[in-house]
């Protein structure tokens, strides 16, 4: 059995001394109620240094510079040392100074609620600019101080953002009256979506999966965003991984206070040991509000505020890789609603009922990962080392159940857990701060189980007096077991062919089918429809092309088929097909991309992403380093070049045939086609279209095609299915081509080159240089003579008012008439559908402006 | 002790009456159980909650004194109480909170 692994881990801090005065809960508080207290005069003198509080020991461990082993050797207290050779960034993330943090909440922030101060915006753009994995983003230019302080002079209109004692910049708010939208609310889910991205990005830079790969991201952090009729409507998650380029991502958030990582890692581990996902991301910001939470008492105490950073976290969990430390789903704990809530019954349910169904001992697990807080946080509050508590509690159930001795209860905490070590900040804390540092130690054979255990106290919110609970096993990975990889060399990978529609009967079709079963062992060919002949292939019921479609489209979903041959298909718009021939002058197989459906409206752009898919499929068919070349046609020429500038920055996949015409070059003319010089041709899709008839029919005269290996499969961005075309002429030797065809792109694993091709184009500007194009090219309808000049965008706008009911085919004209008229729109998807989108002050006129021009 | 609890407890003493009035605490530290145990019996330290210069000279017990433990149900306190009790500093919090009751409780 398999089950999912932690694939990465990444941890962050944000060194936030400014922010703790302003906006830490404790200190706030006290403004409001004690205004002259001396605890809020003397605070200030009792914050560290960026330098003091990087050195901090605890610190340094959270990044995985010091080790758990020497923190807990080092004599306490902590903060009265420095870590010598303490560092920003450590092997699982880095602590961010709060002027480049300011900067990030700026980056993040899609609405233009953050305003820099200007002088501080130059200067904090080249440290950002200069950052190992941020260097992409762009702080903008910033605003006179004047106009900051007019906003800051306006009740409530904004709050200041501080660092070093000065004015950095401004948290504006989103609305006048709306208190979810207020500026309080906006700076804390900035602060939390920054920090986030921060932990992502360390992640994705520098664990084996990129964002591209990511399909699902849960967010856990402690806040709510949405505005005054949902409050909580969330999605930090997507926001998130906006920043962070999981393209091919979606996800949500999910709350439950401190318990909230554990819970989103086992709902992760579930998405993906159901298959539903293979890569998912938990990610969680800080929050300002806990920064100086004890500051009063450390104050009191006189020991330094150290509780002046924020936290941030990410952890990917992937499909099995016979490798990384698994989650072993089937050893969960959870606090039930009828549980009990004495430390018994919590510790009880959480711990030893999981581990008594898997047959294990509280000694069993190595390393239990609790609340980890660092104690010099919470002992001068009378709280107590939390995490040395939680460990003595494990170690007396232990001694209840007779497992251990009662003298053993003072040293369990030193061998089956970790001193703390992590900022007080609630979720961050909860278990998860021990899941970098125990990877490793399984990975280097130190440990083989740990548990973690999140717990919350959800009677804060006031909504029940429970307390809550989860908990899972992350465990050594035993590898790939030898049984199975050889199950997996004899399982045969099933094929699909619809029998109905074709020119030339079923017969043929069975014909085809049959011929490619005698020639492909490693196949299983299955007929989908009665083929009205005697077969010894599998029939799947159907009577003709629409009841055939449907069941094929049903068992490619439930993957009892790897991939099918159709014809008479409709793909949907981005999707098109990268036909297989031999060509006639030598025999050489050319792949041509691509042969029907639209890759891209725009025609360029189709040519260039039908490179990509071109070479997918040239990969998946076994050939490593495919060649490329555009066939000479309208268009070709802007194609080389932008396929050309995705070399030049690092998209390694074109690699240009030469053409077999004297004068050389990679635009492939006749001569190239008839001789097959490119493993890939790039051509529009109609062309495409002729020349795969002509390659496939040649010698019969059309009617009848008899050559090749068929239409190809239809590729497209986040398009899963194999689904090959065929035409209705094509005859039994082109049938079973595009079966065998069909089967090499399941066995090669079409949809994930796809992917990989695609992310490699995105790294290398992809996305950048055909907006580029875009931009510079005139609106297509009606180009030509007498064809109007190009729309101009008029300055963008925050546009969050729907106009829904145009049809979808239509939204890009609507967006166009719009700007006509002089109105910023852009097109958008909405609850029920595809939608406009207007500032909310153009929206009546816009409805007007469509309704005058029948889109509505 | 928290603003809340400190409501609550002035508030109870006033309608049932100072005399009528104990206070179990379920403090996990010796230090933070006494100063609840200061706060209503000779008001709040940090001067900061209703109890702030409220004498109510309550008495106030932890659970894991026998005056309280010896009232409980045996089976009750072994499931509730029992596996903290093992893990505590059970000496010292008795010691500060018996202390502190003696000197500032007058009912």
């Amino acid at each position: 059995m398999t089950f999912p692994v932690i694939k990465g881990a990444a941890y962050c801090l944000v060194h936030a001394p400014d922010m703790l005065l302003h906006y830490g809960t404790t200190p706030a508080t006290e403004r409001t109620v004690n205004p002259d207290s001396e605890y809020l005069k003397k605070l200030p003198a009792y914050l560290r240094s960026y330098d003091k509080a990087l050195a901090y020991a605890p610190n340094q461990a959270y990044l995985g510079r010091l080790g758990l082993g020497e923190l807990a050797a080092m004599p306490r207290p902590w903060y009265e040392k420095t870590v010598d050779g303490a560092e920003r960034f450590g092997p699982y993330g880095e602590m961010m100074p709060e002027p480049e943090f300011i900067a990030m909440m700026k980056v993040v922030d899609t609405f233009d609620l953050v305003w820099l101060e200007e002088g501080f915006a130059a200067e904090i753009a080249d440290r950002l600019a200069a950052h190992p994995v941020l260097s992409g983003m762009k702080v903008g230019a910033g605003k006179p101080l004047a106009e900051l302080e007019a906003r800051l002079a306006d009740h409530h209109a904004a709050l200041p953002l501080y660092t070093g004692g000065k004015l950095a910049g401004i948290v504006r708010r989103a609305h006048d009256v709306d208190e979810s939208l207020s500026a309080h609310i906006i700076l804390e889910n900035l602060v939390t979506k920054a920090s986030a991205v921060l932990a992502l990005k360390h992640l994705l830079a520098r664990e084996g999966v990129k964002p591209e790969q990511v399909e699902y991201l849960i967010e856990c952090s402690e806040e709510a965003c949405g505005d005054m009729n949902q409050r909580g409507g969330g999605n930090f998650a997507k926001a998130i991984g906006e920043v962070a380029g999981c393209v091919n991502a979606t996800g949500s958030d999910t709350r439950a206070f401190c318990a909230a990582p554990t819970h989103a890692l086992i709902e992760a581990a579930a998405l993906v040991q159901s298959g539903v996902y293979k890569h998912v991301v938990v990610v969680a910001g800080g929050t300002p509000a806990k920064l100086g939470l004890n500051s009063r008492d450390h104050v009191n105490k006189n020991i330094p505020a150290v509780e002046d950073v924020i936290g941030a976290f990410a952890v990917v969990v992937s499909e099995d890789d016979f490798v990384s430390p698994r989650v072993r789903l089937d050893v969960c704990g959870r606090h039930k609603i009828g549980s009990g809530s004495s430390p018994q019954a919590v510790m009880e349910a959480l711990i030893t009922e999981p581990l008594d169904r898997a047959g294990l001992k509280i000694a069993d697990i190595d390393k239990y990962g609790v609340e980890m807080q660092n104690p010099e946080c919470t002992e001068t509050a009378g709280a107590g080392d939390v995490p040395k508590s939680n460990y003595k509690l494990i170690a007396a159930l232990a001694v209840k159940r007779g497992e251990i001795a009662r003298t053993e209860i003072e040293s369990f905490g030193a061998s089956h857990g970790f001193v703390g070590f992590a900022p007080t900040q609630g979720h961050i804390p909860s278990g998860v701060p021990i899941i970098g540092p125990v990877r490793e130690m399984i990975l280097a054979g130190q440990a083989t189980r740990a548990m973690v255990i999140g717990k919350g106290s959800l009677f804060l919110g006031r909504m029940t007096n429970l307390f809550d609970g989860v908990s899972f096993v992350m465990e050594k990975n035993p590898g790939r077991p030898a049984s199975a990889s050889k199950a997996v060399e004899r399982a045969r990978t099933r094929v699909g062919v619809t029998v109905h529609g074709s020119e030339h009967g079923e017969a043929e079709v069975v014909r085809g089918a049959e011929l490619a079963q005698r020639m492909r062992p490693d196949l299983e060919v299955v007929l989908i429809g009665n083929p009205g002949v005697k077969t010894s292939l599998e029939v799947i019921d159907g009577d003709c092309i629409g009841t055939d479609h449907r069941e094929m489209e049903r068992r490619l979903a439930s993957g009892d088929l790897a991939s099918a041959v159709t014809l008479h298909y409709p793909f949907p718009i981005g999707v098109a097909t990268v036909g297989r021939v031999v060509t006639p002058g030598k025999g050489r197989e050319m792949f041509l991309a691509t042969t029907t459906g639209t890759a891209a409206a725009d025609r360029v752009e189709a040519m260039v992403r039908s490179a990509i898919y071109g070479v997918a499929c040239a990969r998946a068919a076994g050939i490593e380093e495919p060649t490329l070349g555009v066939l000479n046609l309208e268009g070709a020429p802007q194609v080389e070049k932008i396929l050309g500038k995705l070399a030049e920055a690092g998209y390694t996949s074109v690699r240009w045939a030469t053409s077999g015409r004297a004068d050389g070059g990679a635009l492939m003319r006749g001569n190239d086609v008839l001789g097959g010089t490119p493993d890939v041709l790039v051509t529009d899709s109609l062309t495409g279209n002729v020349l795969m008839k002509l390659m496939s029919a040649y010698t019969t005269g059309g009617a009848y095609e008899s050559l090749g290996y068929g239409y190809g499969p239809g590729v497209g961005e986040n398009y899963r299915q194999i689904i090959h075309i065929i035409s209705r002429a094509s005859g039994a030797p082109v049938i079973a081509g595009a079966i065998t065809y069909a089967g090499d792109m399941a066995i090669g694993g079409l949809v994930g080159k796809v992917a990989e091709e695609l992310g490699g184009a995105r790294a290398a500007g992809l996305d950048k240089l055909l907006a580029e194009r875009a931009a510079g090219t005139a609106p297509a309808p009606g180009a030509g003579a007498g064809a109007p000049a190009a729309i101009v965008a008029p300055p963008e706008k925050v546009a969050t008012a729907e106009i829904s009911g145009v049809e979808i085919m239509s939204l890009e004209d609507a967006v166009q008439a719009l700007w006509a008229k002089g109105v910023y729109a852009r097109p958008g998807m909405g609850c029920t559908g595809p939608v406009v989108l207007v500032a909310p002050e153009d929206l009546a006129q816009a409805k007007v402006v469509l309704t005058e021009a029948k889109y509505l | 002790m928290d603003m809340e609890n400190q409501r609550r407890v002035k508030e109870y003493a006033e309608k049932f009456g100072k005399e009528n009035v104990v206070c179990i605490l379920g403090g996990a530290e010796a230090e933070a159980s006494g100063l609840a145990a200061e706060t209503v019996s000779n008001g709040d330290p940090a001067w900061a909650g209703p109890l702030a210069g409220v004498q109510l000279g309550l008495k106030a017990f932890h659970i894991f004194e026998d005056e309280i433990k010896n009232q409980v149900d045996p089976a009750v306190y072994e499931a509730q109480v029992s596996l903290m009790e093992m893990v505590l500093d059970v000496d010292a919090i008795t010691k500060e909170v018996s202390t502190i009751r003696n000197q500032y409780a007058n009912w």
